[in-house]
């Protein structure tokens, strides 16, 4: 008695655990099924950019974006709230964003302002922690007596795609102390650094992924990915 | 001629200060009756930011946006600006940039309409310097010589 009630019990959970997979298995394919659609749906975007199918509303855009900043800017250093400079404020704000619209965001893809704004701000406390770190480092191969630097010039390509990004860290390895970038040519950095552990700390390329996670270059379509599947599976739940 | 330079790193940096220099200047133009600054020191940084983008990013790219023609143009605007509220005050029967002589026509205080003859004169001596800086670099970068006179010549 006791040995069918079990049998039927396992029967019952293997035939659950059956019902269960295929579930799993058809949300699965739905996602991908998904994720597959969206990537098409980006890469047709990316393809409408490219094509300058919207140039013109990316230019508008940038220019009231250029001009919310520099209004900004404005505000904050004129400190007079009145009628009179206010207005100063938006026909020079306007006057600066109609010249140089095209200026400062003359390469970033249209809608990714806030994540990226956002990203960026969320990289600057990593990136203090590691001047510090490297501050130490530079601070022990100048103290110690028999001061082991080995300078080297290392070249590494990048996989970082935009100006800006390059920009980006190129200055944040010059700004850690013991590395200098001292040139891109055609996507490839030349770094000197001060010391072996500080080279091998750069080649690791911990930085540069998380200029590009900043940027959304290189990594940015699987990033879309995850988080499309995981908007998915909140729904289904 | 200068070209466009071959370094990124210091033309895109050039390429986001531009505007917020150029914003700079405006401020210390319009704020020079009240903070230190006014129309020449506004014109330089205006024209230095002009020049910043004419080393970084070469001749072509700066034409497009403010060619020496127009820099000729502007110097003849500032003096006309200048030299126009002057002889305003006196066609309003006061002396040479006698601004309080404007309240007539801006239909203020006497008081305030210095303030706003002041700034107006600034915006004109702002206008003639920037576009005479501009032009004294580009005529020593070039030797005088226009880009579209040698194209001619080849």
């Amino acid at each position: 008695m006791e040995v069918t009630l079990l049998v039927q019990a396992a029967d019952d959970a293997f035939r659950i655990l059956e019902n269960a997979r295929g579930q799993a298995v058809d949300l699965l394919d739905t996602a991908t099924k998904l994720t597959s659609d969206t990537r098409l749906m980006e890469e047709k975007k990316f393809q409408a950019v490219f094509v300058g199918a919207q140039k013109k509303k990316s230019a508008l855009q940038n220019f009231v974006v250029t001009f919310l900043l520099l209004f900004a800017f404005w505000a904050l250093l004129s400190g007079k709230f009145d009628t009179f400079h206010l207005s100063l404020g938006v026909i020079c704000s306007f006057i600066v964003a109609l010249i140089g619209h095209d200026l400062l965001f003359a390469n970033l893809r249209v809608g990714d302002m806030r994540v990226i704004v956002k990203r960026f701000f969320a990289y600057l406390p990593w990136h203090l922690y590691q001047i510090v770190v490297a501050n130490f480092q530079v601070a022990y191969l100048a103290l110690s007596p028999k001061m082991p630097i080995s300078p080297k010039i290392m070249r590494f390509k990048t996989k970082l795609e935009s100006d800006i990004s390059w920009v980006t860290l190129a200055n944040s390895i010059t700004l850690t102390p013991g590395t200098i970038t001292i040139d891109i040519e055609e996507g490839e950095f030349v770094v000197h650094a001060l010391s072996e552990k500080l080279a091998d700390d750069l080649d690791t390329g911990e930085m540069e992924d998380r200029v590009a996670h900043v940027f959304m270059e290189a990594d940015h379509i699987y990033i879309q990915d995850v988080l499309d599947v995981s908007r998915i599976f909140a729904e289904f739940r | 001629m200068i070209i466009r330079g071959e370094d990124i790193i210091i033309r895109t940096i050039a390429r986001v200060l531009v505007p917020f220099i150029q914003l700079y200047a405006l401020y210390v133009i319009m704020h020079g009756h009240y903070s230190p600054g006014g129309g020449f020191q506004g014109g330089v940084i205006l024209a230095a930011s002009m020049v910043l983008l004419y080393i970084t990013h070469g001749y072509s790219e700066v034409n497009r946006k403010f060619s020496v023609n127009i820099a000729a143009l502007f110097s003849s605007i500032g003096v006309l600006i200048y030299s126009g509220i002057g002889f305003l005050c006196l066609i309003l029967l006061g002396n040479y940039l006698d601004y309080s002589k404007l309240y007539k026509l801006l239909n203020v205080d006497p008081a305030h309409a210095r303030s706003l003859g002041i700034l107006g004169v600034e915006i004109g001596v702002a206008f003639a310097v920037m576009a005479v800086m501009f032009s004294i670099f580009f005529d020593i970068s070039t030797g005088g010589i226009s880009p579209e006179d040698e194209e001619e010549k080849d």
